[in-house]
């Protein structure tokens, strides 16, 4: 099957999809739970070591790199712009001001996204997709509610192949697609018109496919992956419980006491994220002048 | 005589690392039908890609016309180099054939009287008078097919490029591909073949390139390249049945390779066969 998922042989990939989907509604609640820069990285930086176990590194940081990009706009944008913001902490140049106040909304903010990310990246890469729809199913999803995620996950891989020999197509048609912007958004009817059109044949298709093997068939239906849960299960749910109730000890109790967010800490968050996305500029950078280069040879 | 279209040494190693054409020497004259046949994934399709630029060479170097493939736009290629692709569901998406037929030529900015006599052209050559105003999704399958190749023959490109023109096509669908190759190659346009059906090279009696594991192992006329049992059995390749029944009859000529029905009736009429009678039926 052609999706995210990535099979390994790990701790989390034997975990079963029940467990993982609870452990991205708890990852959610936790990031809107700690509503603290400082706490928030903490927890983004803890999430790390549940990636490397699942052994998914490089597919993990490869897929976060988007979400990057929208951290670096926001913290940049808001930190700067952001009319919550009164103390100012450094200026650069042209006058324009970081201010504490928005600084600690944009963190938020975007390291809420980062979470997230991670965890919806972990579910997702670690998860086949027969096994969520079968631990839904388990959980009394009605069948073909769980199967309209699964053929999801499923679709888009072969309309973005079909978009490809489409584009090829239409190009074969002296269609040029490096023409101006105002050409490109009138090229997107020949793109997408036949597009639809073979999605639509392609689903009516798979419908009576499904219909030749008894899809709509009433009454209780096996699956050929079974999932089960376990006590590794049971430890990792308890471990969850037991963090949730210390987020909310934290939060309910201790938010007074406890001052982590520091005027550096979010210099340094904020100069980090720019570091890392100068690096992934360069990067892109120097690939397409290979890209040149090796074409010219 | 130049060749039209010239490959030198070109391989082409995909993004993922799969390297789906290895030093590749091709040339291809003007007037010549070329059949390119190979199992799936031997790289045939990959090859005719850099054609029309949608694929560039990873190394070596593609030259069409005056053109090389490397520094033209797509757009420009496909001028000259026509380009039908298997599914004719890729290509159409316009409400009626007319304007299926035009749209390659509004594409490149012609003139107004310059299509319509190109349009013209089309529908004379490929008869579509009844069906110009038709939707394309109304006909079935094998006029669809019609329609997609008289929209690229419209542009009238030098080259014109036939994936797997027969597969999926009934008997009648088969006999109007091999009608077309033949008016296509009357009109003097190169045509280039990808197919896996050597009833239609027989028939075209043509220029036979055989591709396997990404590269070249055979280029000759199809008789020689159905007569050479090594490289048929290499590439996984069948010939026609008339041609694996002539080489079983030891009867018959052993130098010549008999492609058609039609080359074996003449064998046997000029050997005067006294016990064959050959009658009007099938």
């Amino acid at each position: 099957m052609n999706s995210l998922y990535m099979p390994k042989d790990s701790l989390i990939h034997s975990l079963d999809p029940r467990t993982k989907m609870l452990f991205v509604v708890f990852v959610v609640a936790s990031s809107f739970i700690l509503n603290d820069p400082a706490l928030q990285l903490v927890f983004l930086v803890a999430l790390f070591p549940l990636v490397v176990l699942a052994k998914v590194v490089k597919p993990y940081l490869i897929s976060i790199q988007f979400l990057l990009l929208f951290a670096v706009l926001i913290m940049t944008v808001h930190g700067i712009y952001n009319p919550i913001g009164v103390t100012p902490v450094f200026e650069i140049f042209g006058g324009l001001t970081f201010k504490y106040e928005s600084m600690v909304y944009a963190s938020v903010m975007s390291f809420r996204i980062l979470v997230i990310g991670t965890a919806a990246v972990l579910f997702v890469m670690t998860t086949h997709p027969s096994d969520m729809a079968s631990a839904l199913v388990k959980w009394k999803v009605p069948h073909s509610f769980a199967f309209i995620l699964l053929s999801t996950f499923q679709i888009i891989p072969i309309i973005a192949r079909e978009a490809k020999i489409v584009m090829e197509a239409q190009q074969a048609r002296c269609l040029d697609v490096k023409g101006s912007l105002i050409q490109r958004v009138k090229n997107l009817v020949p793109m997408f018109a036949p597009l639809f059109i073979i999605t639509f044949m392609k689903v009516h298709q798979l419908s009576y496919v499904l219909e030749c093997r008894a899809f709509s068939r009433k009454g209780e239906k096996t699956s050929l992956r079974e999932t089960k849960i376990g006590s590794l299960d049971y430890t990792f749910l308890l471990g969850m419980l037991g963090f949730l109730a210390f987020e909310i000890y934290l939060k309910l109790f201790m938010m007074g006491s406890l001052q982590l967010t520091t005027d550096a800490l979010l210099t340094y968050s904020l100069f980090g994220t720019w570091i890392v996305f100068g690096f992934m500029i360069i990067k892109f950078v120097v690939k397409q002048f290979q890209g040149k280069i090796g074409g010219a040879n | 005589m130049e060749p039209y279209i010239s490959v030198k040494n070109v391989s082409h190693k995909y993004p993922n690392g799969v390297t789906a054409i290895k030093d590749i020497n091709l040339d291809i004259h003007e007037g010549e039908v070329v059949a390119i046949l190979g199992s799936n994934g031997s790289g045939k399709t990959t090859l005719v890609k850099h054609f029309n630029g949608l694929l560039k060479p990873t190394k070596g170097e593609i030259t069409v016309g005056t053109m090389n493939t490397k520094k033209e736009r797509i757009s420009k290629l496909s001028s000259q180099v026509g380009y039908v692709f298997q599914n004719p569901n890729h290509q159409t998406f316009l409400p009626s054939v007319r304007q299926e037929l035009a749209y390659g030529c509004k594409n490149l900015k012609m003139a107004e009287e310059d299509i319509e006599t190109r349009v013209q052209k089309a529908i004379d050559l490929f008869q579509l008078k009844e069906r110009l105003d038709d939707n394309p999704f109304d006909l079935n399958s094998s006029q669809r097919k019609e329609v997609a190749m008289a929209s690229i023959m419209a542009v009238s490109p030098k080259v014109i490029v036939l994936d797997e023109p027969t597969t999926g096509q009934d008997h009648k669908g088969c006999k109007r591909v091999l009608e077309l190759v033949r008016m296509f190659k009357r009109e003097g346009h190169i045509v280039v073949l990808i197919t896996h059906d050597m009833h239609l090279i027989g028939e075209l009696n043509c220029r036979t390139v055989v591709m396997n594991q990404s590269e070249k192992i055979a280029d000759d006329h199809a008789s020689v390249v159905f007569s050479d049992k090594g490289i048929m059995e290499e590439a996984g390749l069948q010939p026609p049945q008339i041609t694996q029944f002539a080489n079983q009859i030891t009867s018959f000529d052993e130098t010549k390779t008999y492609l058609t029905v039609e080359s074996i009736i003449e064998w046997m009429k000029a050997n005067k066969e006294e016990d064959v009678k050959v009658g009007t039926g099938s």
